[in-house]
């Protein structure tokens, strides 16, 4: 939210309260967040979470219950799909199958009433910035994955919206080429710097890509942050497992100062970080999250670090350069952990117990 | 399959492709035939009965009066057929299954009694027997076959495309111009050719409904009765070949343009 206030300028599109039922299901509950000119925003959630419903108001093909829509400081929430400065990618890419690629192009450049050469003179454009220009005449029948998710950006971008919509772009694509064109999306998403708005429900792609996470869940915003933040700083338990993978604790608050947490578990007092909006209280009952790498593993007790466990491992899964452990706490058999470490010294570890140990950096407490 | 089976059922299908088509074959030779009667011995083979059809102008106005039937009342029920489906397949409305139920009905009332029916209710409005009644019935007759062939082409449209034609700034009557109807060219065709031969075939409506001007079956059917000769067959046989050409023509079109190019 203070965001919101310091970069009102360059704000293109702002949500405000936006409500959306479907019969008795509420798909969006007062929804309210603002996008910048030229960022990389991601929604990301599960399906049911309401991230495409928002892809929807926004491109027009839903009105919300309540709330406004407002893109250019313009409220746009009761205008139709075609009187918005808004274009979508879709997800099945919806290509004209009758028309070629350059009449696929150049559809929102007719309709926008550009003359003839201007139309030709863009679609150029956008072809040879897209690599696209061999297959002008082509239809999106004789196309690969990768050239017809092109041709859908061009087709978006001919008619430059103030905001890009994308809807799953990269799911119809293998996971191979998947990889390619996430780098690829990001690079144009740079030389363009348009606003994009990405929908998806893989946090890979997310990660990758994005400038800003909005992690949604039951038709409300869990957190909103930079990449960065949301894996190392998750807020939630929903964001902590649905973003990387992660061990979580459970315990119960001892003292919180400023951006020192102590946490009681199991008798042993660690020190974490305490969740980016704060709220805890001494006493209460939270989780705590530490991401696989943050487990350092070793045979004799640190003397350096604040938390520490001793632990069996029982498991292990080759990746590689590293190795991902099975470990079992040895004072509470029934609790595991999992910690990547080097596949070398994974070989070194026997039988014998050994010491998990982590910083208080690495392990986020989070508001339940 | 065993190679037994196999082998009867080749034999019952060259069974049926001969049921099919002797008749047919008898139907050609006899056009062929340098006599005036119909029947074997053939002793000498002639076209002068097909040099006879096309010199003959009264076959030929009725072969072109039932052309102009039929492509009138093709556009009437293309439009109309469409319309009706664009309906059904949209979003669900009060009485949207007596509106399908009542759009079918044409096509499964017998023709005699649908005739008859058209002939009552045109005499009622005043509507006098001739070319207009005629291509009323027809496209009436027409328009169920219209619905089911374009409702099932347009069930197969993905929504996303009108989606993405809206998204792009065209309003619906554009969306529905430069999407839908060439998304539903194959089933427009497909459904022009079937009215076209539908109409094209049709005696009884046309007996019906028509006034002194006879279609081509209604002219053949008045040729019969002053006997049977070869001429007919010759009739039959141009009748048959270009209906079988536009088939083909339409089979081979649609199947192309389904495909996408």
């Amino acid at each position: 939210m203070e965001n919101l206030q310091q970069d009102t300028s360059q704000e293109i599109v702002r949500l405000d309260a936006i409500n959306k039922r479907f019969g008795d299901t509420e798909a969006l509950k007062s929804l309210t967040m603002s996008i910048r000119e030229g960022e990389f925003v991601t929604f990301l959630g599960p399906s049911g979470c309401g991230k495409s419903t928002t892809l929807r108001i926004l491109g027009g093909f839903e009105t919300p219950t309540s709330g406004r829509v407002i893109v250019n400081g313009e409220d746009v929430t009761k205008l139709p799909p075609n009187r918005r400065k808004v274009n979508m990618v879709f997800q099945d890419y919806a290509l004209f199958p009758h028309m070629t690629v350059r009449r696929n192009i150049s559809f929102g450049l007719e309709l926008k009433g550009l003359s003839k050469s201007q139309i030709v003179q863009r679609c150029d454009e956008l072809m040879g910035f897209l690599e696209l220009s061999a297959y002008a005449d082509r239809l999106p029948d004789q196309l690969s994955g990768g050239q017809r998710q092109r041709v859908a950006l061009a087709r978006a971008l001919a008619p430059d919206p103030a905001l890009l919509l994308l809807d799953e772009p990269l799911g119809a694509l293998d996971a191979k080429l998947r990889g390619q064109v996430q780098a690829e999306l990001k690079s144009i998403q740079r030389r363009t710097s348009k606003t994009f708005f990405f929908v998806t429900h893989d946090q890979d792609e997310a990660l990758t890509m994005s400038d800003r996470i909005v992690v949604m869940n039951k038709g409300v915003v869990e957190q909103d942050g930079t990449p960065e933040e949301l894996y190392f700083h998750p807020s939630s338990r929903f964001v902590a497992e649905f973003v990387g993978e992660t061990n979580l604790i459970e315990g119960h608050v001892d003292t919180v100062s400023g951006s020192d947490v102590t946490l009681d578990w199991r008798g042993l007092k660690l020190a974490g970080r305490p969740p980016v909006s704060g709220g805890l209280e001494a006493g209460s009952n939270v989780a705590a999250s530490i991401r696989l790498e943050g487990l350092k593993l070793s045979l004799d007790k640190p003397e350096d670090q604040p938390n520490s466990v001793s632990v069996r491992v029982s498991g292990r899964t080759f990746k590689g350069s590293r190795t991902e452990l099975d470990l079992q706490v040895e004072s509470a058999p029934e609790i595991s952990m999992r910690a990547y470490v080097d596949t070398a010294l994974a070989e070194e570890l026997g039988e014998a117990p050994v010491w998990a140990s982590w910083s208080q950096e690495a392990m986020a407490v989070l508001r339940d | 399959m065993t190679r037994h089976t196999r082998l009867v059922m080749s034999m019952i299908y060259w069974a049926f492709v001969l049921y099919i088509f002797v008749p047919l074959a008898l139907m050609v030779m006899m056009g062929f035939k340098d006599s005036k009667f119909i029947g074997f011995p053939i002793r000498s083979w002639t076209l002068e009965w097909y040099i006879g059809v096309f010199g003959n102008s009264e076959v030929m106005s009725a072969f072109g009066y039932s052309m102009v039937i039929g492509i009138t009342s093709t556009l009437i029920s293309l439009f109309v057929g469409v319309w009706i489906a664009v309906l059904l397949n949209g979003r669900g409305f009060v009485g949207k299954g007596v509106i399908y139920g009542l759009t079918l009905l044409p096509a499964l009332i017998p023709g005699i009694i649908s005739a008859i029916s058209f002939r009552i209710y045109a005499q009622l409005w005043g509507v006098p027997p001739g070319t207009g009644a005629i291509i009323w019935c027809h496209a009436v007759h027409n328009v169920p076959f219209v619905v089911l062939i374009v409702s099932a082409r347009l069930g197969t449209l993905p929504k996303s495309y009108l989606d993405a034609a809206r998204d792009l700034g065209a309003d619906p009557l554009i969306a529905f111009m430069r999407v839908t109807l060439p998304y539903l060219r194959p089933a427009l065709i497909g459904g022009s050719v079937f009215c076209m031969l539908i109409s094209f075939d049709d005696f009884v409506r046309s007996f019906f409904l028509g006034g002194y001007q006879p279609t081509l079956p209604v002219l053949i059917f008045a040729k019969l009765r002053s006997g049977m000769s070869p001429e007919i067959n010759a009739i039959a046989t141009v009748v048959l070949v270009l209906t079988a050409l536009l088939g083909i023509w339409a089979e081979r079109t649609t199947r192309r343009l389904k495909k996408g190019y």
